[in-house]
Order: C-alpha cells, then structure tokens, then sequence
C-alpha cells in the first residue's frame, strides 16, 4: 500500500516537472517569433528615420505600436503556457 | 585603463565579494515549498457581497478600479477647473497628453473626423483610466491581505504591487465594452446587412468561384472579429501580469523559492530595471494602445470601403 502512494506521489511530482519543463520551453519558443519581429521593426525604423529623418515624428507612433502589436504575443505564449501549467 | 572601465570593474568586485559572503554565510537553503508566488494575486473577499450566484465581493482588484477610476476623475476635473492662459507645469503635461489623444489616438488616421468627436471622450477616458490603473500598479500599497506584519501591535497587511489590470476580467471587460461600441456604432452607420457587407474586403466582384469565396472570406472575417477579443484583452492583462511576475521573482520570489541568497546580488538589479521599464515604457505604451486600437476599431466600423 505503502509503495503504491509512493509510486501515486512520483507520478504527480513527475508529471509536475514535465509541466513546468514545458512551460518553460513553450514560454521560450513562444519568445522567438516576437523576438525577430520586434528586432525587424527597430531596424526598419532606423532605416526609415536615416532616409526622411523629416518624417520621424509620425514614424515614432507608428513604431510604438508595432512594437506593442509585436511584443505582446510573447505574453500569449506565456499566458497559455501558464493556463496549461495551473489548470491542465 | 579608463576610469569608466575602472568603475565598472569595482562594481562587478563588489557584486562578487557579495555574493561569496551571502553564499558563505546562508548558503543553500532546501526549496521554500510553502512560499506560494501566485498567491500575490489572490483575490480575498474583503467585503462579501453576493447577489444570487453573482459574487460581488469587494477585494484588491475593486479596490484598484476605485482608486483608478477616482484618481482619473478627480485630477482631470481640478485640472480642467484651474485652467489659465499662463499654464503652469502641471496643466502643460495635461496639454500635452490631451494633445496626444486628440491628434494620435484619436486622430485622423485611425478615425474619421465626425466619429473622432463623437467617440473621444470615451476613448480619452479610456486612456487616461488604463493609464492611471497601470501605473498605480507599480506603487506599492498596504493590500496584501493573506501577508501582514505588526507596527505598535496592529496587523498591516504587506505592501505589494498589484494593478486592476493585472486581472483578465477587468481587461475583458473593457474589451467587451469597446467590441460592443464599434460594432453598434457600425451598424447605425451603414445598417445591419450594410455593416456585415463592409467586412468583406473590396474587389471580390470579379474573383474566381465567387459563391465559394465570399462564404470563405466571410467567416474569416467573423473569426477575426472574435480573435478582437482576445487580443485586445489578453495582451493588456498579459504585459501587466508579466511585468508584475518579472519584478515579483527577480526582487527576491526566486531567492525564497530555491533559498539561494547570494542568488539576490544579480537579480536586484534585473528587478530595478525591469520596474523602470515597465513603469517607463509598458504602462503608458499598453494605455496607448488599447485606446489607439479602440479608435482604430470604431473607425474601421463606420468607414466606407473596408
């Protein structure tokens, strides 16, 4: 009996683990696509601003929201890595 | 050598002499199992308040939302009644974000004129409302019920960081309100089926297997209607909840969690900066961006062609 509850816990603690392990790796892959996309639009920005440095106002606003557009789908990684930790 | 490296050197020695005497001294301590990171945004009833099996309750999250949404009003009302031809500071910076709400958010590229007069006082509030309840959530406030310490023998619940915002249900609701509004200003635009017509994109007259297509591109166009939702929502409530999570595990939840000490040296510094930047950037960009997709939408909804 015993070793049954043992062997009940290791599964748990295992299964634990491998969650966190995937949140983990879910979060950090999720990292990726932004990570690129936010680096993209930084660089277009410098390279729009070095052509008509004229226009950098507007190219400011619209750099800010690209860059929030961007950004925030790290979080929808880890958001729903974090629903698939707590609740899964 | 220069003295710039000099410095920086001197401050990496020091980290190190640091860390050496914390791990010296406390060592490692077994995993803290009791310290519980997720309770930090617990919601305890305070107040119990339940009407049939809707929970009413007031707790830390209302608590904010009535700190925000008085703060906001009451500032933008003393504001707005001491105003004079000589501004002072305070009603400059005023000026300047109404400006920013005004020719930005509201402006003419997000939204046409008629609309943009109709519909700003809503989407002012909205980011002056957002933008007050994000920053009031890196204050630290005397909330944490479920952790308190005594002074003169009355308990005082621990200060922490915690935002309304911080909660998908505050964020969706607000969602919720924005989706209904352009939806409904829309249809008094242009009329139910003129409304549904103006989602499809133009030039779908002469495509290919038209009976196909639009039935295609239509329910695309609902899902995408549907993802508003979510996106709107989730990446508020997201970028506050993570830059909280950051700054709670980097100021000192990692180093209980695995009972490291001299761990802290490294991550201090990571929580400062991580709470500059979000107090700097993300709460004010998040503000920014929820009322700009807010007009972005309205405007969508009663603009002609797609």
């Amino acid at each position: 009996m015993h070793s049954l509850i043992a062997a009940a816990s290791a599964t748990a603690e295992t299964a634990k683990s491998i969650k966190a392990i995937a949140l983990g790796v879910g979060a950090g892959l999720g990292t990726i696509g932004p990570g690129v996309g936010v680096g993209y639009i930084f660089g277009k920005v410098i390279e729009a601003v070095t052509r008509q440095p004229e226009m950098r106002d507007e190219i400011t606003s619209i750099q800010w929201l690209g860059f929030a557009l961007t950004e925030a789908i790290v979080f929808y990684a880890f958001i729903f890595g974090l629903i698939a930790f707590f609740l899964g | 050598m220069s003295r710039r490296a000099k410095i920086g050197l001197g401050v990496l020695g020091g980290m190190l002499a640091v860390v050496v005497v914390l791990g010296v001294v406390f060592g490692k301590e077994p995993m803290n199992n009791s310290y519980q990171p997720q309770n930090e945004f617990k919601l305890d009833a305070w107040v119990s308040l339940h009407v049939g099996s809707l929970d009413l309750s007031i707790n830390k999250a209302v608590l904010y939302l009535f700190l925000a949404a008085g703060l906001t009003v009451a500032t933008m009302i003393y504001i707005a009644n001491r105003m004079s031809a000589r501004p002072n500071r305070v009603q400059t910076a005023v000026e300047a974000i109404y400006g920013l709400m005004k020719d930005n958010i509201a402006g003419p590229n997000n939204i046409d004129r008629a609309t943009s007069t109709r519909w700003f006082p809503f989407i002012g509030a909205l980011f002056l409302f957002i933008w007050y309840s994000n920053i009031l959530g890196y204050i630290p406030l005397p909330v944490n019920s479920g952790e308190t310490f005594r002074v003169f023998g009355v308990n005082v619940p621990a200060f922490q960081i915690f935002a309304a915002t911080a909660n998908i249900s505050v964020t969706l609701m607000l969602t919720l309100l924005v989706w209904f509004a352009y939806h409904i200003e829309g249809i008094r635009a242009k009329g139910f089926v003129g409304y549904l017509k103006s989602w499809l994109p133009p030039g779908l007259d002469n495509v290919p297997l038209r009976v196909l297509m639009i039935p295609f591109i239509f329910s695309i166009e609902v899902i995408s209607q549907f993802v508003r939702i979510i996106s709107l929502s989730v990446r508020l409530f997201a970028n506050i909840l993570a830059g909280h999570l950051l700054i709670l595990f980097m100021g000192g939840g990692l180093v209980v969690l695995l009972g490291l000490a001299a761990l802290g040296v490294f991550t201090l510094p990571l929580a400062i900066a991580f709470f500059l930047f979000e107090l700097v950037l993300i709460c004010t960009l998040q503000a920014f961006i929820f009322a700009t997709l807010t007009a972005i939408y309205l405007g969508g909804a009663v603009a002609e062609s797609h």
